[in-house]
């Protein structure tokens, strides 16, 4: 039939018009990515170096730790004051990281959260000072989790138990690989 | 012109949570506390007006047979826009949302406007729809991430309202709170207009 709804369906007008769109939208994707992504990487590394400068903040520089992935020595005039260690551990959605701040004494000082995938309002309160605080001054053989509150151990937050494992995990398995790396680099 | 009506109506009669029933997914999920469902809410106000505008503009030559992965390229180019500048200018706030972003592009509300209205409407309206549509459903994100939050968590946006002798019901934050929190909302709803129907028909009456 010589309808011309027919001639405007053809096969080739409609993949034409479903190809300009999706090159449409690669070039304006593209085109923006272009100029964002040095800054969004420039954000990623000043956002790191913050919260290492909110987790020691005497510290004037950092210097990454050789043979180790994202471990740094935080130092003052060229002495150094604390270890910063990057913890990753499975969580209740993915990967929690997280960098921890020990001090000479292999005591923790504190840790920030860099990314994780934690259910909001539940999970996340395990980088609140709240629970964050806990880990303050302790080895790794004190850090234990517990469900109802304990003196000298960590406390797990109600309804966050898997984050808060993970959490207790990450910063002791770091503690323990730092003082493994001491012991072999005395 | 009736802009202000198409506004509005985005507002309560046509509210996209409450009265249309459409994205009850983020309206379960992300309304744990009143901080992340207003920045939700943003989000999508700003995806469904950016997307009302594309589709409206280029309505004319969108053929209709392909027209609705045509219009989830236009919000997934939107929304990975969105993404790319927030990650660079406001790194906190996609830190906060990164999440979810990327969870916007298959909410129904969205392409339910864009089909609905901004596919047979000129770009100024189109685009008052998307911000009244926002506006609504950014009210109902709030207004249910407040009540959550209050009585699940004795705070609100973040400042805590009730002391320590308050042992919140932890349900109401897990998602069946969600649950129980919109359907109360909507069947307050429901009996306020059925009370304003019935107070119209008995003044008719007189």
């Amino acid at each position: 039939m010589a309808n011309p709804e027919h001639v405007n369906d053809s096969m080739f007008k409609i993949t034409l018009n479903l190809t300009m769109a999706a090159f449409l939208s690669g070039l304006i994707i593209a085109v923006v990515y272009y100029f964002t992504a040095p800054i969004a990487e420039i954000q990623r590394v000043k956002m790191k170096e913050q919260s290492m400068k909110e987790l020691i903040p005497d510290a004037t520089s950092f210097a990454p730790i050789k043979g180790k992935e994202e471990w740094y020595r935080a130092e003052k005039d060229g002495k150094l004051l604390a270890y910063i260690l990057l913890a990753s551990e499975k969580g209740f959605d993915g990967h929690v990281k997280l960098l921890v701040g020990v001090n000479l004494d292999q005591e923790v000082i504190g840790y920030k959260v860099l990314s994780h995938k934690e259910t909001p309002g539940l999970g996340d309160q395990a980088f609140k000072p709240k629970f964050a605080d806990q880990f303050k001054g302790k080895r790794y053989q004190q850090l234990e989790l517990v469900k109802i509150q304990e003196e000298g151990k960590i406390t797990a937050i109600t309804g966050a138990t898997i984050t808060s494992r993970a959490v207790t995990n990450g910063v002791r398995r770091s503690l323990v690989e730092l003082e493994k790396y001491l012991n072999e680099n005395k | 012109m009736n802009l202000w009506k198409e506004f509005t109506k985005g507002l309560i009669a046509e509210n996209p949570i409450f009265r249309l029933a459409l994205s009850l997914c983020p309206a379960l999920a992300v309304t744990s506390n009143v901080y992340n469902a207003l920045g939700m809410g943003l989000t999508v106000m700003f995806v469904i007006t950016c997307n009302n505008i594309s589709v409206s503009i280029f309505r004319k030559v969108i053929h209709p047979k392909v027209r609705v992965p045509v219009y989830i390229i236009s919000i997934a180019t939107i929304v990975t826009v969105a993404m790319l500048v927030l990650e660079a200018f406001l790194p906190i706030l996609f830190k906060e949302l990164g999440i979810y972003l990327s969870l916007v592009v298959v909410f129904a509300i969205i392409l339910a406007r864009a089909e609905v209205f901004a596919a047979k409407n000129k770009v100024i309206p189109a685009m008052v729809d998307g911000l009244g549509m926002g506006a609504g459903f950014t009210i109902g994100m709030v207004s249910i991430g407040g009540i959550r939050e209050i009585i699940g968590n004795g705070s609100f946006f973040g400042y805590q309202l009730l002391g320590s002798w308050y042992h919140p019901p932890l349900i109401v934050i897990l998602a069946p709170g969600g649950f129980i929190v919109i359907g109360f909302i909507i069947g307050a709803l429901n009996l306020y207009e059925k009370r304003k129907m019935e107070r119209t028909t008995a003044g008719g009456k007189i």
